[in-house]
């Protein structure tokens, strides 16, 4: 996967339609991948109903279990997040907040990368039924060897809504809302007194050589409130500290603008494929 | 990817539309679901039968109801207003008049609105208002009582009984054969089938319960009989006799030493030896010949039967008795005392009455009772002899049911008895005492009847309330109590498995022997293998198979001896039978003929053929048990059983296909195959209908119970767990009052569910939750059976339940509570006291009404108001408070009136809602008895989830299979995911699939075609780090039951809290906030580890931790004494010295006494010169100097501050009060 490393992340829809999205996410890490499923499972505000005062009841269901199912109600949260200031959640705070039904996940469908393994009675090939994915990547040959280093860098997403946000605004927030939240890491990170500590433990650990981090190379902080560190605190900290930094960070003022490159695959700056080769030691 | 592309070829199967149509518009003819009527039937049609007409022929039965005939088995009582003596003037013999009273009649009526009452428009009453109302469902009963004066014209009166509780939905209910659309309009369920009643608002149904098959002699081998008395031995044969009004009798026949026998009754629980020949001569005035002949049919070089038959004819040639009038006589004299009996009837009559009554009840013919008598004889010497084997009384061959009903008649006939007795045992009170009796004077025997105790109804009650018999002849029965249980409408399973249980009886709970517990291959088809509790109960408390009924009506056969005689059977009567070539033919207990053992077989054949085919009035329910002869086996016989109480269940009769019923006598001597394929030629005579008929209801529930392990506990447990499930208890949950009701708010259908799901109504009252299923082991949080739930699974409902609880406020049991009904003094409201509005306004007003109700929906947490009341004497106003822990909403208000709805409302019913979501320590399990604890919930982004994006619901750790085999669970899992996948309801009836076409295969089948790999099992990712699992996981759909046990109701925690007052130890009880006990056993684990820090911790720290004083000298702990010196020390005694005190002026009293008198001594000693030795204490502890706290200086009172644990202080106080002194060592 070497020659991969340099590549820009891509994203292909393959298929768009009013609650799902199937798309290809590819030249991203394992970790960016999930990060942006987890993100969008659970991070994007929507709204709805959190509180309802009953007069009277003449059903025969309890008042609670009313107020609950009216919260189940997805609601049209289309940029809840600007134009509301309090009545909006996230799925971190109850499930009923999260747009995604649900978020189809794969990698490797051939299993080259023999993370997992098949297990079989008799027939692999007649109890495993290849997934739809596999027509995406090329079979691998009987002969071919295994390739310890082989890295997953491609990712079949389908993300299905409930119909609170549109499937693309979901995938646009979910990561904005990374970004936000990475941006926010490095801000306290950088803005804290504790920078030489942190500097200084992580020179210690051996983490910080910038020499063996490709990443290093394309992490320039032109971030404006960074001013105390030029060298090794941000090219050494920022890959153990949750990656996703990127040489075109600065490039995007709004975090939650999302910006117009949906799609494209020209959408440049999540690039750090080898963000694990650093660990998550810290 | 998996996308169901295959749902096109299968059709929905779960009939959701169809079944909401019928639940909002029940039929309006008939039920909802039939069956449930039909599987409550026994319960009442054994009621109605105390009522009904059997519609039999005469000769079949009486035609009248049970009742009537026990008036017929009542007969008269004969009273006399003469003293008796002789020498007086009055009529013969000295007893005067002569009045006969009985009881002509009773009727009970259906449940009405009293009299009292003017404005209800509908005077039926139904049984939604006595469980609202927390009273019973009664209806009045009468009984017409009728005596004879001096000149015997005849007069009667009618007399109230009380009010009797009646059965739901019997002949005497209101809502008897409503539809389910009448009985939703009368606040039921569409599904409600009665067969219960109601008692204080409880419903509570009369159990069944097992006993000896009746009218059938069974040989017995009892050690215990030897004790009876000298020369009995382990022999005797039983019998059960049944009346036509379904009262019993047993008699034993106990074979003795010297080769007779004597037969053994219970009068009024006494027990009654006879010698059998006293009986046999008593009945027909047999002469020795006529019984020598009977016994030994022709067999006359069976020494063994003649030696004994001549022992028994001569051991009773000592009583010098010859003719029948003899023994009549004898019997009469003896007995005369403990009958009863009008006094003026002859001893002869005493005894042949005696003999009616107490033996062989169940033929009425002397003649019949003789020749069963010589049969009994003829088994007994059989089994002496060991031709024959003596029967299991614990087989169900042997064995029938007691019926709800017939044991409420019993109880009512014995109630009139009672009636009868009291009114003569008052009269003659009266005569005895000298009052003016006259029997011709109406007016005087109203007043005699008026001071007897009438009230039937309320001893009715409360059998049913409490399970108490109060009986002084007992019943013939084994127990006293246990009767009843209360129907808990906990879950759907659980309660109509109520009216399927059979408990053994409660003397052989306490058995220590377990054979009764066994589990028999007879049992086979009429009691469910799986279907018993785990635990003491275990094998006692059974429940009835699916198919098996319980007969409720007698059969129309009084034509079948006629019938058999046409086909070969010879005639009883015929003298000179061989009994070696004949067997003996009884219908119910009565010798109809002898048959040869071909002749038998053949008789037996036929009369299957026409009972199955309906010829010759042959009933269907007659059981044909033919017991072939056999060496040391079964006593041979062809025994016909047409009572009711007998279990039978159908079968398929192979030799003309058509349906038989058999029961379980017979079914020992038959070859009935399970499935169609196993029937084998010329050996099979039957077949099932459904392999899975031997099954009780809820057994069959359980999918694929056959997957799991044969033996396994597994299905019993589900059996056990599928009955505490939080469930839908009832579809009419408005209209109950139960104490304590749980209830699912979000229950599925299941998608994997036996075909008997849909035809016992379980899709009417769901009782779990279709849940996504992952076997793995995540985190490590599903050790030891606990399972990780999904979060957001929770949070949109999984699983969420509610506790519905009764309070109940009941003006009459306040403190100022008047006792007069009609003007109470306690009045529901709000007084003058309350501010009602403004600054002061009172809190009350946020949960309570002007009436002093409380709002509906109100929140309440502990010790909020939940109702006002006003007292009228103080004008003050006083409130009842909630008590509970936990936050609850007020559900339902309800104000309970009284019977003729004319008093003021004292009483009201509050059903509070407890929101009861899933916490972790709540307990699940799915149908495979694989119960385990929520021990997280794990949000679902770190939830792992496979390629289609599903995340699990429930996580379960893989251990839990490997021992437990419940392979079932595995199947349903695969099953419910492909049937998710295609919308299909899977069926998962047991028996289905074999060998060669297996479940594996099948539902493989559905889930590769649904894009799924063939075995169940899917890659999954980790929902924390997005990486493939190293295994596939296997992840399926399995239908979870959250049980009811829930840590709310269970949590006990304490630091500190209240103590024992006598030991000063914490008390225990969750309620009283007490601790959990660090017993015996936890000790002696500490002490393994050597942990004495923690030991001394647990045992003296946070237990009973003292300090007390202890003398050095004496060592005594209970000997502290104190000196006031808070004013300096005193100088006492005329030896003018210091006494020595601590510096807190303690001292010790023992030894300044011992010290002073030594002194005394001394002096008087050195007066008369002797010397003296100090007194010893007899016990002695050592206490290690490190827990004396507060060492005090020697020369004072010499004592020290110890730690002791309290209850050591109060062991030594109670010894020291039998004179042990513990002296305790202080180094």
């Amino acid at each position: 996967m070497q020659s991969n490393e340099d590549l820009e992340p891509t994203v292909r829809i393959r298929e768009l339609k009013k609650d799902r999205v199937n798309f290809v996410l590819g030249n991203v890490d394992l970790a960016f991948a999930n990060s942006l499923r987890r993100v969008m499972m659970a991070d994007i505000p929507t709204v709805a109903i959190d509180m309802v005062e009953i007069e009277t009841n003449t059903t025969v269901l309890p008042d609670e279990f009313i107020a609950h199912r009216l919260g189940m109600i997805p609601l049209i949260s289309t940029n809840c997040d600007e134009a509301m200031r309090y009545t909006r959640g996230i799925a971190k705070e109850h499930a009923k907040f999260s747009p995604c039904s649900a978020v189809s996940f794969e990698y490797d469908p051939y299993n080259k990368l023999r993370h997992t393994t098949y297990w079989y009675e008799t027939d692999i090939k007649g109890e495993w039924p290849l997934s739809e994915n596999a027509k995406e990547e090329e079979a691998p040959r009987d002969d071919e060897p295994f390739d310890f280093n082989a890295k997953p860098n491609k990712f079949y997403f389908e993300v299905e809504t409930d119909g609170s946000l549109g499937p693309q605004e979901v995938v646009m927030k979910g990561l904005a809302e990374l970004q936000t939240k990475l941006a926010n890491l490095i801000l306290g990170l950088k803005s804290g007194p504790e920078h030489d500590m942190v500097a200084n433990d992580v020179t210690v650990n051996g983490h910080g050589p910038a020499i063996d981090n490709p990443w290093t190379g394309g992490a320039t902080w032109t971030s404006p409130a960074n001013t105390s560190a030029t060298t090794g605190w941000g090219g050494s900290t920022s890959p153990s500290r949750g990656g996703g930094a990127s040489s075109s960070w600065s490039s995007q003022p709004t975090p939650s603008g999302g910006g117009g490159g949906w799609g494209t695959g020209a959408n440049a700056g999540w690039g750090s494929p080898e963000r694990r080769s650093n660990g998550w030691n810290v | 990817m998996p996308d169901g592309s295959g749902r096109s070829l299968y059709k929905s199967t779960f009939n959701t539309l169809a079944r909401e149509e019928s639940f909002r518009n029940p039929p309006k003819d008939g039920s909802t679901y039939n069956i449930l009527n039909e599987f409550v039937a026994p319960h009442i049609e054994s009621f109605n039968a105390l009522f009904d007409d059997s519609g039999l022929p005469s000769g079949d039965g009486d035609g009248r109801g049970l009742l009537n005939l026990c008036l017929k088995d009542i007969g008269e009582r004969v009273i006399f207003d003469g003293s008796g003596r002789a020498d007086s003037e009055n009529g013969t013999g000295g007893w005067g008049n002569r009045m006969r009273v009985w009881i002509e009649q009773v009727t009970v009526a259906r449940p009405m609105v009293p009299d009292k009452d003017r404005t209800a428009t509908e005077r039926k009453v139904f049984p939604t208002e006595a469980r609202e109302r927390l009273t019973s469902y009664r209806g009045r009963m009468t009984i017409k009582i009728c005596w004879t004066d001096t000149s015997g014209q005849q007069h009667d009166t009618m007399k109230d009984c009380g009010l009797v509780p009646i059965m739901v939905r019997s002949v005497r209910c209101n809502l008897r054969s409503m539809s389910s659309a009448d009985l939703v309009k009368h606040h039921e369920e569409p599904e409600e089938f009665g067969g219960y009643f109601v008692i204080n608002g409880n419903e509570r149904l009369i159990r069944y319960l097992i006993l000896p098959r009746r009218n059938h002699v069974i040989s017995l081998l009892r050690p215990s009989f030897t004790n009876r008395g000298p020369s009995y031995t382990q022999y005797a044969v039983q019998i059960r006799c049944v009346r036509p009004d379904q009262t019993s009798v047993t008699n034993t026949l106990h074979y003795l030493q010297n080769g007779s026998a004597m037969l053994r009754f219970t009068w009024r629980k006494q027990e009654y030896v006879i010698p059998i020949m006293l009986v046999l001569k008593a009945l027909v005035g047999a002469s020795d010949k006529e019984i020598f002949e009977g016994v030994m049919m022709q067999d006359y070089e069976n020494t063994f039967l003649s030696d004994r038959v001549e022992l028994l004819l001569r051991s009773f040639k000592m009583f010098t008795m010859h003719t029948g009038d003899q023994c009549l006589e004898y019997l009469g004299d003896k007995f005369r005392v403990i009958l009863g009996l009008p006094e003026d009837w002859s001893n002869a009559a005493q005894g042949a009455w005696l003999i009616k009554k107490m033996i062989l009840v169940h033929v009425e013919s002397p003649r019949d009772k003789f020749r069963m008598l010589l049969f009994m004889l003829r088994k007994l010497y059989s089994l002496v002899s060991g031709a024959c084997c003596a029967d299991n009384p614990d087989s169900p061959q042997h064995q029938e049911v007691l019926l709800p009903g017939s044991l409420y008649g019993m109880i009512i006939k014995e109630r009139m008895e009672d009636i009868l007795n009291n009114i003569k045992s008052n009269i003659m009170a009266d005569v005895r005492n000298g009052l003016a009796v006259d029997f011709n004077d109406k007016r005087y025997f109203l007043k005699a009847l008026s001071k007897v105790n009438c009230d039937i109804g309320s001893k009715l009650a409360n059998f049913l309330a409490t399970g108490n018999l109060i009986s002084p002849t007992g019943l013939d029965l084994q127990q006293a109590s246990g009767f009843t249980i209360i129907a808990e409408k906990l879950n759907w399973q659980r309660y109509i498995s109520h009216f399927r249980c059979i408990h053994r009886g409660a003397f052989f709970a306490e058995l220590k022997t377990t054979t009764v517990r066994k589990l028999l291959p007879e049992a086979w088809g009429f009691l469910c293998p799986v279907h018993t509790p785990d635990g003491s109960p275990c094998g006692l408390l059974n429940h009835l198979s699916r198919s098996c009924r319980i007969v409720t009506s007698p059969l129309a056969v009084a034509h079948i001896p006629a019938l058999l005689a046409a086909h070969g059977m010879t005639q009883a009567f015929t003298p000179s039978i061989d009994g070696r070539k004949n067997l003996c033919v009884q219908l119910d207990g009565r010798v109809i003929g002898w048959a040869r053992p071909s002749i038998a077989q053949q008789l037996a054949t036929n009369l299957r053929i026409w009972k199955t085919e309906g010829k010759l009035d042959v009933p269907l329910d007659l059981e044909i048990g033919l017991v072939p002869e056999s060496k040391g086996g079964q006593y041979p016989g062809l025994y016909l059983f047409s009572t009711r109480a007998r279990m039978m269940r159908p079968v398929k009769y192979l030799a003309n296909g058509r349906d038989d019923q058999v029961g379980p006598f017979e079914q020992v001597y038959m070859d009935i195959a399970c499935t169609p394929e196993e029937i084998e030629p010329n050996v099979s005579t039957h077949v099932e209908h459904e392999a899975t008929n031997f099954l009780s209801i809820l057994a069959n529930l359980t999918p694929f119970s056959d997957f799991n392990q044969a033996c396994s506990p597994r299905n019993i447990y589900q059996c056990q767990m599928g009955k505490q499930t939080m469930g839908t208890p009832s579809t009419a949950l408005q209209h109950r009052t139960d104490n304590k009701l749980y209830r699912l708010q979000t229950g599925q259908s299941p998608v994997v569910r036996p075909a008997l799901h849909n035809t016992y109504a379980m899709d009417a009252f769901p009782n779990g939750t279709n849940a996504i299923v992952a076997v793995i082991s995540y985190t490590g949080y599903d050790m030891e059976d606990a399972m990780i739930l999904n979060k957001s699974g929770h949070e949109r409902g999984f699983a969420y339940g509610t506790v519905y609880k009764s309070q109940i406020v009941d003006l009459k049991d306040m403190r100022g509570a008047s006792k007069s009904t009609a003007s109470p003094t306690l009045h529901f409201g709000l007084g003058n006291d309350i501010p009602l509005s403004g600054e002061k306004m009172h809190p009350c007003l946020d949960f309570l009404d002007y009436d002093g109700l409380p709002h509906i929906g109100a929140r309440l947490v502990s010790g909020n108001y939940i109702a006002a009341y006003v007292d009228d004497t103080t004008g003050r106003t006083k409130f009842v408070k909630y008590k509970g822990d936990e936050i609850g909403y007020v559900d339902q208000v309800r104000l309970l009136g009284s019977d003729a709805g004319d008093s003021e409302l004292q009483k009201i019913h509050i059903t509070l809602r407890i929101t009861r979501a899933p916490v972790i320590g709540d307990k699940f399990s799915s149908r495979h008895g694989q119960k385990g604890v929520c021990s997280q919930k794990w949000p679902a982004i770190d939830m792992p989830f496979s390629e289609s994006g599903m995340q699990p619901d429930v996580i379960i750790n893989p251990h839990a299979f490997p021992s437990r085999m419940t392979i079932g669970m595995l199947v349903e899992s695969m099953a419910g995911k492909a049937g998710a996948m295609h919308g299909l309801a899977q069926d998962a009836t047991p028996f289905k699939f074999s060998e060669e076409d297996t479940a594996i295969n099948y539902f493989g089948e559905q889930l590769v075609a649904a894009g799924y790999n063939y075995y169940g099992n899917e890659p999954m990712y980790s929902g924390i780090t997005g990486q493939e699992f190293a295994a596939d996981i296997y992840i399926g759909v399995v239908y979870y039951q959250r049980l009811r046990h829930m840590v709310l109701d269970k949590f006990q925690v304490r630091t500190t809290g209240p103590v024992d007052p006598v030991t000063r130890q914490p008390v225990k009880g969750r309620k009283r906030a007490g601790g959990i006990r660090f017993g015996e056993m936890e000790r002696d684990a500490l002490i393994a580890h050597g942990t004495s820090f923690l030991l001394q911790d647990r045992l003296m720290n946070c237990s009973d931790y003292s300090t007390a004083w202890v003398c050095r000298t004496c060592g005594s702990l209970i000997s502290l004494g104190y000196d006031d010196i808070s004013l300096g020390e005193m100088v006492v005694g005329n030896s003018g010295s210091l006494k020595p005190t601590g510096p807190g002026g303690e001292y010790c009293r023992v030894c300044r006494a011992a010290a002073e008198e030594l002194e005394e001594r001394e002096r008087q000693a050195l007066a008369s010169g002797q010397s003296l030795q100090p007194p010893q204490a007899d016990l002695r502890v050592a206490i290690s100097s490190q827990h004396v706290l507060n060492r005090v200086s020697s020369k004072g009172g010499d004592l020290d501050v110890v730690a002791v644990p309290y209850v050591f202080r109060y062991l030594c106080a109670e010894l020291a009060s039998m004179g042990i002194a513990v002296s305790l060592e202080v180094r």
